[in-house]
Order: C-alpha cells, then structure tokens, then sequence
C-alpha cells in the first residue's frame, strides 16, 4: 500500500514521524530516501520524540550508525552515506531487524543488508518548505500503519 | 596460577577466574552491545569479591571468535591491554572450542545470521573441523548425517536444545602452549566474514 502527501512545514514532517514512533514496533525497519534537506533527519527526529529519547538526534553521517537504548523501544539511526561501493562488512547486520527500530538513510548503499519487508519513505522538495512525501508498506504490518497514516490529520 | 577468562564473541558477557585449572568465579549473563561498558566494572568487581590483586593474574584467556563484528573485537582489545600490563600471558582460543563438550565430539554452532552459522567440530581440545561458515541449510544436513556428535550453543534460531557446558572450565582446558601468544601486538579477533 502507498500513501502520497504534502507536508506543508517542517512540523508536519515531525509529527509523521512522532505518528509512527507509536506504531513501529521492534524489528521494524524502515529506510528514508530523498536529497539532502529533504528532511530524512527531521523525520527521524521525529520518531525519536515519540519513542521518549532525550539525546540529541542528528545524522550519523560521519559515525554511520547511532543506537538509542534510553527509549521506550530502542533506536538505531543508520546512515549508509558513507558506505557508498566500500561493500564493507561492519556489523551492521547484527542491528537491522533486531530488538529495536531500525530508520536507515540512503539505505541503496547496503541494499544487500535490507530486507524485503520495510516501510519505505520518500521525501522530495515541492518548493518553499513543502515536501512531497511518499510511504510504501509491503507486508500487512506496514501497510495498517501506511492506512493509519492516510486517516491520521498531520 | 590465577587466570582471567573473557568471552565477548556473542551476546553475552562472560567474565570468569580460574585458580589451579578450576574454576573459582565467573560472571556472565546477555549484554547485547553492552559488554564494552561492563566487561571491565564485572573483571574489577570479581577480582575484588575473591581477595585476588590484578598482579597475581598469570593468566589470560579470551575467545577470539568468530561471533558478532563488535564483540569480538571487546574481549581481544581487553585482553590485549591487560597482558600488556600485567606482564601475563595471553591465550587465544576459539569462541567456538569453548562450547564444545568435555568428553564427546561436539557440532559447536554460533548465529551468523543472514541464514548462515558459525560452524566447527570440536572434541575437548582437538579439531575435528575448522572452524567456518556455512549456510544453516547445510549445517541441518550435517547434523543429519552425524547424529552421534553433540550439539552446543545458542540454538533457538534452528530450533534445537543444546547441551549444557561450562564454557569457564573449558576455557581453562584450552590453557596450552599451541594456544599461548608470543606476539602480543599481532592478535586480531576472528570474524571469518570477509
């Protein structure tokens, strides 16, 4: 199932991700695609905010990976930027699809380590402060959250 | 003979001392991603709790995988630094060899994920097969067609009950000249994915 919308500021990309803070459960993986700025780390931010973590969220460009275990469940913050053709093993795999919330930026970077089943997001830029985005669920799991999203008013 | 055993190759943490090739305390437990924070606060706390100064320390030995990518560097990294300083000697032993049974031939089995395991026969310490990695379809088979060796290790994920080891007593064992370090500095932990 997919959902398209227009977030129309940078608060409405926070509360989506605040929505699906509640609803993500652990093992789920969910990868975030979209230029810089699009807004993959607001949204992250966002589900941070609803999973309780008090640590500042950025992204992990330069460390790859951040894990929040402070939180009502667990979060790994990937970012494959960097992992781009290194085709390097460093583990990552132990987190993916482990007992916490896996949100992976760029995750065509290691496309090999991505399971099948992921909720997928996309965010473009439509001008000014809008954005265009896109969620795509590919088992019933993710897609009740994709319909709960498309009944939610964010 | 005082020795300190450290296994950090999987998910959990296990810290053990060893008096005259006994066991005489040891601590372990699931640390999943935590065992660099607890690993040294649980080797103070038991080298304390049993009236033993870190200078008696002879001995240490560490499993240095195959297991999980950042585990297995904490016990070697740990290890390493601490042999350096105490002047100790340092043995390496696989995370393997540690689970094996201390009388009959054991399938010694660690979660590689991506449907693929940790594999090696052990029979107390010798090598039956090399420690390696196999997709879990094939170890299923192998189990098959060996039904008279043992199995050990953490087996939920294949569906099977392991025996019961005392992988502290078995690291003890592995206390040889084959397994001692002459070269501190060049030990590097066994991951076996490239």
């Amino acid at each position: 199932m997919t959902y398209t919308f227009t977030s129309h500021n940078k608060q409405t990309t926070t509360s989506l991700g605040f929505f699906l803070a509640e609803h993500l459960q652990n093992g789920d993986v969910v990868t975030l695609t979209g230029d810089l700025g699009a807004g993959k780390t607001t949204l992250t931010q966002g589900i941070a905010k609803g999973l309780n973590i008090e640590d500042r969220v950025n992204s992990p460009t330069f460390n790859i990976m951040k894990c929040y275990f402070k939180a009502t469940k667990p979060l790994f913050h990937i970012d494959a930027y960097r992992l781009e053709d290194s085709n390097s093993d460093i583990g990552l795999d132990e987190f993916i699809g482990a007992d916490g919330i896996s949100v992976i930026e760029w995750p065509m970077y290691i496309s090999k380590l991505i399971p099948s089943e992921v909720l997928s997001i996309n965010l473009i830029h439509a001008g000014g402060d809008k954005r265009t985005i896109t969620i795509s669920g590919n088992n019933e799991h993710y897609d009740k959250i994709v319909a709960l999203i498309k009944g939610a008013s964010l | 003979m005082i020795s300190l055993l450290l296994d950090s190759s999987n998910k959990n943490l296990s810290v053990g001392i060893g008096k005259n090739g006994k066991v005489l305390a040891f601590s372990e437990y699931e640390a999943w991603q935590q065992q660099s924070e607890l690993m040294i606060p649980e080797i103070a706390k038991l080298v304390n709790d049993n009236n033993i100064t870190f200078e008696q320390i002879n001995n240490i030995v560490v499993a240095i995988g195959p297991g999980s990518y950042t585990g297995v560097r904490i016990a070697v990294t740990i290890a390493k630094i601490m042999a350096f300083i105490l002047k100790a000697k340092l043995y390496t032993v696989s995370s393997l060899a540690v689970l094996a049974s201390a009388t009959k031939p054991t399938i010694c089995l660690v979660n590689a994920r991506s449907n693929r395991s940790y594999f090696a026969v052990y029979e107390k310490d010798a090598m039956l097969i090399k420690d390696t990695i196999l997709s879990n379809e094939e170890i299923l088979a192998f189990i098959k067609a060996n039904p008279e060796y043992l199995l050990s290790g953490d087996l939920n994920y294949l569906g099977i009950t392991p025996i019961t080891i005392d992988r502290f007593q078995n690291m003890l064992n592995l206390i040889n000249k084959e397994n001692e370090v002459s070269d501190l500095m060049s030990v590097k932990p066994q991951y076996l994915k490239d």
